[in-house]
């Protein structure tokens, strides 16, 4: 909103809430970044920093709570400013939840590590960094206030889901073929999925930050595109 | 959208609210239709084109800043301004299909069925009793024990009874600020009327007398049509179903109260609510 509200210090606390947003976005950046980067590099001890700056989120969106019901108790926030309270909850939520997600496969990938590399690894990163761009847009759009960019990334989840049945379909048929691949796919499959998962926690933001923008919801069914579960997959002939 | 179009399309099933508590009418009655009313004090014209309706067991508030005319508008529903010369309004105000501002109309059987509580209490410097009894023998002849019941029935009706049935002959103007408060809504609804008109009726009250009273307000509302003035938005969110943001003697915007304080479509109504006006 272009205008302040007469009391000053109402629009500082709406600030306040408005930064820990965007500080708790880039630390869900950079920690999908970093998890990415220990996949790739098999570097264990990165994804050790990765699952330790976990904490550090946590603790922000205890702080982003207890300043939202602080306003709703203080102010009566209503009509945009009390969307505004709203969404700040619930996005701080999801990002709280990325984080969790980004942590996990960085956890995961040291258990990988312990194997030699399996072919299906390579098309994680490529899945990872449309999560990454997601989450990095859905910030964005947040900073800016943009319903039409939120709108944009909403719908753009459908691609990370049809990379992710596509992935589920390989890594199956790589564990039919050799069963001595099945702990490293299970792995990176449960690590597929949390990224999956990332994706659909930025189009929950992207849907509270379009109700925080015009005041109602992002009318049609969001389209999707993971078909995994309907998928089962029969091993080829003469693989038996 | 305008006002009529506004009040065609909020003339819809209202979900009741409370599952279990007892179910309001559903479908909400216009009571009251306001057309193109405009109002003058001399020549300052203090009211423009007011057009909205008033719906039947319903609280329709009106918010806004000192001077809006909200409490203007609220004085033409009964005709008060007539008392004041150099007063005059314009336009229709229709109750029941018929106009109310229409010439050789009985004022003071328009003010029994259209009643008003105003901001500072006024009772009449008589008993508890006789301050009910009053404007009930200004209309009707009752024998003692009808007029005895009916004035139980006025008390009660205004959650008072308890409080002052063993000193009915009491001075109504020993009770506290919000027993006489509550006392003036006891006097309104013992002359039995249809609509009731807040102007208001808790800013000199203190908080848990101002809760009573909206309390007192939200069981009115099952048999009257109400309209309430207050600068107290969160009383207004609270108490009202249908809010009307005015600004310089226009209604800027008018729809249910939920609308208005969740997502205003006038950003002037907006910009008011959370506190970002001027």
């Amino acid at each position: 909103m272009a205008s302040e509200h007469i009391v000053k210090s109402y629009d500082e606390e709406l600030r306040r809430l408005s930064n820990t947003i965007t500080e708790m976005g880039g630390l869900a950046e950079s920690q999908l970044a970093g998890a990415i980067d220990a996949v790739v590099k098999r570097d264990s001890e990165l994804a050790g920093n990765v699952v330790e700056g976990d904490a550090k989120v946590d603790q922000l969106q205890h702080d982003l709570d207890n300043l939202a019901v602080r306003l709703l108790a203080l102010r009566q926030p209503m009509a945009r400013d009390l969307r505004e309270v709203f969404a700040a909850l619930k996005i701080g939520s999801d990002l709280e939840r990325i984080c969790d997600y980004a942590a996990n496969v960085a956890k995961r990938s040291i258990a990988l590590n312990q194997s030699p590399p399996v072919r299906p690894v390579y098309a994680l990163p490529r899945m990872a960094h449309l999560a990454e761009l997601l989450v990095k847009d859905i910030i964005d759009a947040y900073v800016a206030r943009d319903a039409d960019k939120a709108y944009a990334v909403w719908i753009r989840d459908a691609e990370l889901d049809e990379m992710y049945s596509s992935l589920f379909r390989e890594l199956l048929t790589y564990m039919m073929e050799d069963p001595r691949n099945i702990s490293a796919c299970t792995h990176l499959l449960f690590m597929a999925k949390n990224i999956e998962r990332i994706g659909d926690h930025a189009t929950n933001i992207a849907e509270d930050l379009y109700y925080l923008v015009h005041g109602t919801r992002i009318a049609e069914a969001r389209p999707k595109g993971d078909l995994s579960s309907l998928e089962i997959v029969t091993p080829r002939r003469g693989t038996e | 959208m305008s006002p009529p179009q506004v009040a065609a399309r909020l003339a819809m099933p209202l979900v009741p609210s409370n599952p279990g508590v007892r179910e309001p009418e559903l479908m909400p009655r216009q009571k009251a239709l306001i057309r193109n009313v405009n109002f003058f004090y001399d020549r300052f014209q203090a009211l423009k084109n007011i057009s909205l309706p008033l719906h039947d067991k319903r609280v329709t508030a009106f918010i806004g800043p000192s001077g809006c005319g909200k409490s203007t508008l609220l004085r033409i529903l009964n005709r008060m301004y007539e008392l004041y010369p150099g007063q005059r309004a314009t336009g229709e105000v229709l109750v029941d299909g018929e106009n109310i501002l229409a010439p050789g109309l009985d004022l003071n059987l328009l003010r029994a069925k259209i009643g008003m509580v105003f901001q500072k209490p006024t009772p009449f410097p008589m008993s508890i009793y006789d301050n009910i009894a009053f404007g009930i023998r200004l209309y009707v002849r009752l024998a003692r024990s009808e007029l005895d019941d009916r004035i139980e029935a006025a008390l009660r009706r205004a959650a008072l009874w308890d409080e002052v049935k063993d000193k009915l002959r009491q001075s109504g103007l020993g009770l506290s600020g919000g027993q006489q408060q509550r006392l003036c809504i006891a006097r309104a609804v013992a002359v039995e009327p249809e609509i009731l008109l807040l102007d208001e009726p808790a800013s000199a009250l203190d908080p848990l007398s101002t809760q009573r009273i909206e309390e007192l307000i939200a069981e009115l509302k099952d048999d009257y049509c109400i309209a309430i003035v207050t600068h107290n938005m969160q009383q207004a969110a609270r108490s009202s179903d249908y809010t009307a943001f005015m600004y310089l003697g226009e209604v800027i915007e008018f729809d249910e109260t939920e609308r208005i304080f969740t997502h205003p479509a006038q950003k002037q109504t907006e910009d008011y609510i959370t506190g970002r006006f001027g």
